[in-house]
């Protein structure tokens, strides 16, 4: 990286001629070492990976629509395979459940919110002209391109039953090495290298922009909550990524070079491949929603205009909430068989994972308590957001207890829950972001109306798909099944058409980007008004290609909140 | 302490349902390619294929002309299944179900709902109170200290509170089996299940799915019926191992709060009271492969002296107490062995008269 | 300019940080295989039996003479893999064991194939906190057997319960414990064999 320091000083020599300066459009869009393009390449491509990891679920809720298997043949001859085989539809169902989670968590949440928000706003937030290593943030991005293409490639080579890697997200052995042959599982296990890398990447370069690049004054407790909540999140993808690394990397030689390490014959343990797995797996649920809570604490000061509520207690809330999402791993294995002890402690350590939770959800209300509220559509999506990972919170509180679980786990009981926390929490979250700096990064404004009728179509949809689902599992429905007795048919019903209602929220989403481009009002710098004080605010809309060539210096305000003030970058 | 599925939604929610579903398929045509997949019903699907690929044929265990003869249970004796429609627990008929059910009926149901509701209604309240137009200008409040101990303080009292009867419930359900209790072993293989009676002279009872029309013309729910049940005896604690043959299974029953993962390696243990007579179901909660959603559990629970009686009738079955007989008559006489063996089988059939289902003891030839 | 040069000094050493933090925890996960054995070895985690020697246990069993012959019921369960073409039985189902008390199992293992075959035994004691008071001085499970065609072995276990589970609470309930093997067909031979066996 020892060219950073030319590209940087080449920046901030030639800013006076032409700040604006574009390079053109393969060297912009493909050799890309600006964080803007990279951010706004990051959520097409999230955008993209959402569409399909999106449409399978479509497949699966059009599968579990009725009992029998409807659609599974269908898509098993679409792809080129035998559709009358009941083994390739038993396959492709798992296949298909596979790549909606592996996408739906690598390529989709993570991408938008780390990869695209995080890095069109981080540097902005701490008044950075850029991220530390432009052209590893390149890399990053082209990494989880690459790892989407090789899940995406899995889908068409053989993996055991059929084609395609049929595992589940969690991989685990041994049906993910004895259990499974052929080339689709290495696949899907290289996609993750790879995205892991990029992700790896990622976050180094986070780390280093947030703690060296801030500007004059910009102190680690005057930085804006997005942006602690992305530092938090960078450890977390530092120091848990290398763990699923390094553990799908044993797959990958248990597979191919005749290692034991997960196989009993030669004196490996399956389950250490579970520890290994959700080790990296519970700090990655919290990868997925912390940005989101960054996002949402900015939003709802913004639209309150009022300061964060005890801005220190949600900074290290999410310290202590990522701290902790570390000791918990083993609550997604109370039933391999855990000793008496041992299930007692995940179940206390996760149960108190609740607090610094309901401290975060009770600090949203305090700031909204006493604000002046403009139900604009990114808060609009932020209080739906509160709400719906409240009920995914409160879920989650059920299945810590090792003894419910042992009912509760893998139904959809967990499949409600986690779709709560993710699928309405994180993506509620990024439809909040998305509608609160989307006229930032286009310069041009949406619809507020198409917005706010999205939100309610998607609140009814996404309701109507996961809310069933409890009752589902409460009832013994176990996940990753393509088929299930007569009882369950009711609810299932229900969630398949609420899948429809999301598919239409889904497009008026599109519609509403459309409309924006084609017929929205150009996007004024401070298009909220006077909530809105973080940096990006004092910027245009969109920013110059080259932003904060002199560093804006952050006045020492007399509280330590996130309420920032800046003086004008003169130059 | 009552379950929830007594209220069953969906007669109250069909009818709306069904115009719902009108309203949204119409819709959802024109935007999903995948909606209509799943309106194209020409697809018949061949849902009896595993059952015959199965190698069922293993030791399908054929009631031998010699054995004693048993009446399996008929739809009657269905207790553990799930309701249509319903919105809460199974019944449990385990001492642990029931008070797992009532810690969530009563405590963690109740405060979940108070929880999300109190956070709605504070959600309306500052929608209501704090929008633009009631309430033009802003407070600049961003700290209270008591208010923030308050609400650090009573979660961690709420987790207390259910941390009580959480650790209780674990430790009630890793509570040891006796030594004198009834060992079967539940082994998972690639896609079916088979029940190894160690204590009863080690045969295996391998159990697939039960074809649809089959399970229908039986008066069973399809995907949870099986072609052989695991007959266990009721009210006496079962030690039920698992073990993983091939990949890892797990054998769950909801309704008898019991789930716990068949490794291979290793073995799993965990000790099981059914406290009713009946027929429970319940399936492989671990994804193993193609037929994961194939291969159910069904367990029949009899009383003790039935339950023997079906050992008996099982090739190579047999009781401790016929083994200890036939140990002791070995070492006593020769010729004292026919005898002890007449007067056990003259035993067991003589057990039925505690059999609920009317059908149970119907007569068989 | 110099402020620039420190800056790009600070970053690369951030970032040489982040990636010792990545490589450390990478080197830990691969680490993990290992120390979890180790882990499971010392503690009895997952059910792990003890291995102890000669004078391990003579000096347990002197411990125990003041246990007073307390005694605990032991199970003997026998699995093979589903590809393994051996036959798999403890010669007893269940035994009494003195605490302290050296005692003696045999496991009865016939291989039904046509070929020689390799195998190597996995084995944990359920419940599982009794894994740190199960001691085993002589058992198959520390080598690979290997059984021609037909040939049937009997394989002795020599073992004994540590009285220390006497003074863990956890062990109080235990009645018996159960001592569970399973038989793999070992890696290391060729596939050309694999295909001949028969189930």
């Amino acid at each position: 990286m020892a060219t950073t320091a030319d590209t940087f000083q080449a920046h901030a020599e030639e800013h006076h001629h032409d700040a604006d300066h574009k390079p053109g459009f393969f060297a912009r869009w493909f050799m890309s070492t600006n964080h803007k393009d990279i951010g706004t390449l990051y959520l097409i491509f999230s955008i993209i990976a959402g569409v399909i990891g999106g449409g399978i679920s479509g497949i699966m809720r059009a599968e579990l629509a009725e009992p029998g298997l409807q659609v599974l043949g269908h898509v098993v001859n679409f792809l080129g395979g035998d559709g009358a085989s009941f083994d390739q539809q038993g396959h492709m169902w798992n296949v298909l459940i596979t790549a909606h989670g592996l996408i739906m968590v690598f390529f989709m949440v993570m991408p938008a919110m780390i990869g695209g928000f995080g890095n069109w706003f981080v540097p902005i937030m701490i008044g950075a002209p850029d991220m530390a290593f432009p052209r590893m943030n390149n890399i990053s991005f082209w990494l989880t391109v690459a790892g989407f293409c090789s899940l995406l490639f899995s889908l068409f080579v053989p993996g055991g039953t059929g084609l395609g890697a049929g595992t589940g997200w969690t991989v685990y052995a041994p049906l993910s090495t004895s259990g499974s042959v052929g080339p689709a599982v290495d696949f899907a296990i290289f996609s993750l290298h790879l995205a892991g890398a990029g992700s790896i990447l990622g976050a180094t370069n986070f780390i280093t922009t947030i703690f060296n690049m801030r500007a004059p004054g910009m102190t680690l407790h005057k930085m804006p909550l997005f942006v602690w909540s992305v530092l938090v999140t960078a450890f977390l993808l530092l120091l848990a990524l290398p763990v699923l690394a390094a553990a799908i990397t044993m797959l990958i030689t248990d597979r191919n070079f005749g290692t034991t390490f997960f196989d009993p014959a030669g004196g490996g343990d399956p389950i250490l491949y579970q520890h290994l797995f959700w080790f990296f797996g519970h700090p990655e649920v919290y990868i997925m929603i912390l940005p989101g809570f960054g996002m949402i604490s900015q939003i709802i000061a913004t639209f309150s205009r009022k300061p964060v509520f005890g801005y220190l207690g949600m900074a290290y809330a999410m310290v202590a909430i990522g701290v902790v999402g570390f000791i918990v791993w083993a609550h997604h294995m109370y039933t391999v068989g855990l000793d008496v002890n041992t299930k007692m402690y995940f179940t206390a350590a996760t149960m108190v994972i609740a607090v610094p939770t309901g401290i975060k959800i009770f600090s949203w209300i305090a700031t909204m308590w006493g604000g002046s509220i403009q139900f604009k559509s990114p808060m609009v999506w932020a209080m739906g957001f509160i709400f719906l990972f409240t009920v995914g919170g409160v879920t989650g509180v059920v299945l810590a207890n090792g003894g419910i679980d042992d009912n509760l786990h893998d139904t959809y009981y967990v499949v409600a829950h986690f779709h709560y926390v993710l699928s309405l929490g994180a993506v509620t979250s990024m439809f909040a972001g998305f509608y609160y700096w989307f006229p930032k990064m286009s310069g041009k404004m949406h619809s507020e109306f198409l917005s706010h009728l999205q939100f309610w179509i998607f609140f009814v949809g996404v309701n109507m798909i996961f809310f069933p689902m409890h009752f589902l599992g409460l009832q013994g429905m176990a996940r990753r099944y393509p088929d299930f007795t007569a009882a369950y048919a009711e609810w299932n019903h229900v969630a398949s058409i609420g899948y429809a209602i999301t598919l239409v929220s889904v497009g008026v989403f599109f519609v509403n980007i459309v409309y924006a481009f084609v017929a929205g009002k150009k996007a004024p710098s401070n298009y909220w008004g006077e909530g809105a004080t973080t940096l990006e605010w004092s910027l245009t809309s969109p920013p110059p290609f080259h932003q904060f060539e002199t560093l804006p210096v952050i006045e020492d305000h007399h509280s330590a909140d996130d309420h920032i003030s800046t003086k004008p970058a003169t130059a | 302490m009552e379950s929830f599925d007594a209220m069953t939604f969906g007669d109250i929610a069909r009818k709306p349902l069904t115009f719902l579903t009108m309203l949204v398929a119409a819709v959802s045509f024109t935007a999903a390619p995948q909606a209509v997949f799943a309106q194209d019903q020409t697809v018949t699907a061949p849902i009896e294929a595993p059952v015959d690929a199965a190698p069922a044929d293993e030791s399908a265990p054929a009631a031998e002309a010699a054995a004693p003869a048993f009446e399996h249970y008929g739809p009657d004796m269905i207790k553990g299944q799930p309701t249509p429609g319903g919105i809460g627990f199974q019944d449990q008929y385990t001492a642990n179900g029931n008070y797992a059910l009532w810690m969530h009926d009563a405590i963690l149901l109740p405060i979940s709902v108070v929880i999300s509701l109190f956070v709605l209604g504070l959600l309306l309240w500052v929608i209501a109170r704090y929008n633009r137009r009631s309430n033009t200008v802003p407070s600049k409040t961003s700290h209270n200290t008591l208010i923030e101990i308050i609400w650090t303080v009573i979660p961690v009292l709420i987790l207390v509170v259910i941390a009580v009867p959480s650790i209780t419930l674990i430790s009630r359900q890793y509570k040891s089996p006796p030594e004198n209790a009834i060992t079967i072993k539940a082994n998972g293989y690639q896609w079916y299940w088979g029940y190894e009676y160690i204590d009863n002279g080690g045969f295996e009872v391998i159990s697939n799915m039960m074809p649809e029309e089959e399970a229908k013309a039986a008066g069973e729910p399809s995907h949870l019926a099986v072609d052989n049940r695991m007959v266990v005896p009721v009210g006496v604690p079962i030690r039920l191992q698992t073990f993983g043959a091939d990949v890892i299974h797990s054998f769950g029953i909801p309704s008898l709060w019991f789930k716990i993962d068949a490794v291979p390696g290793r073995i799993n243990e965990r000790v099981l009271t059914i406290q009713e007579p009946g027929i429970y179901y319940g399936q492989c909660m671990e994804l193993c492969g193609a037929r994961h959603g194939y291969m159910p559990i069904a367990i029949e629970a009899r009383p003790l002296e039935e339950f023997n009686a079906w050992v008996l009738s099982q090739p190579g079955g047999t009781t401790p107490e016929l083994e200890a007989a036939a140990a002791a008559a070995e070492a006593a006489a020769a010729e004292a062995a026919a005898g002890e063996g007449d007067a056990n089988a003259n035993e067991a059939p003589a057990a039925g008269t505690e059999a609920v289902a009317p059908d149970a003891i119907a007569p068989t030839i | 300019m110099s402020q620039t040069a420190t800056l790009d000094t600070r970053n690369r050493r951030t970032m040489v940080f982040a990636f010792l933090a990545a490589l450390g925890m990478l080197g830990l996960g691969f680490a993990s295989v290992p120390l979890y054995r180790l882990f499971c070895q010392v503690t009895g985690f997952a059910g792990t039996t003890q291995r102890a020697s000669d004078a391990d246990a003579d000096l347990a069993e002197r411990f125990a003479a003041s246990a007073g012959g307390a005694t605990y019921s032991i199970r003997f369960d026998a699995n093979t893999e589903r590809d393994m073409p051996w036959d798999f039985k403890p010669l007893q189902r269940t035994d009494t064991v003195t605490i302290g008390q050296r005692d003696m199992a045999i496991f009865v293992v016939r291989n039904n194939s046509s070929v020689p075959i390799t195998g190597t035994a996995t084995f944990n004691v359920e419940p599982e906190q009794a894994g740190a008071y199960f001691n085993k001085i002589q058992c198959f499970c520390f080598t690979e057997q290997t059984l021609q065609p037909g040939q049937e072995v009997r394989m002795p276990v020599l073992y004994y319960v540590d009285a220390k589970a006497l003074d863990d609470p956890n062990m109080d309930e235990v009645e018996q414990i159960t001592l569970s093997y399973t038989f793999h067909r070992a890696l290391d031979q060729d596939s050309a064999s694999e295909g001949e066996g028969e189930s």
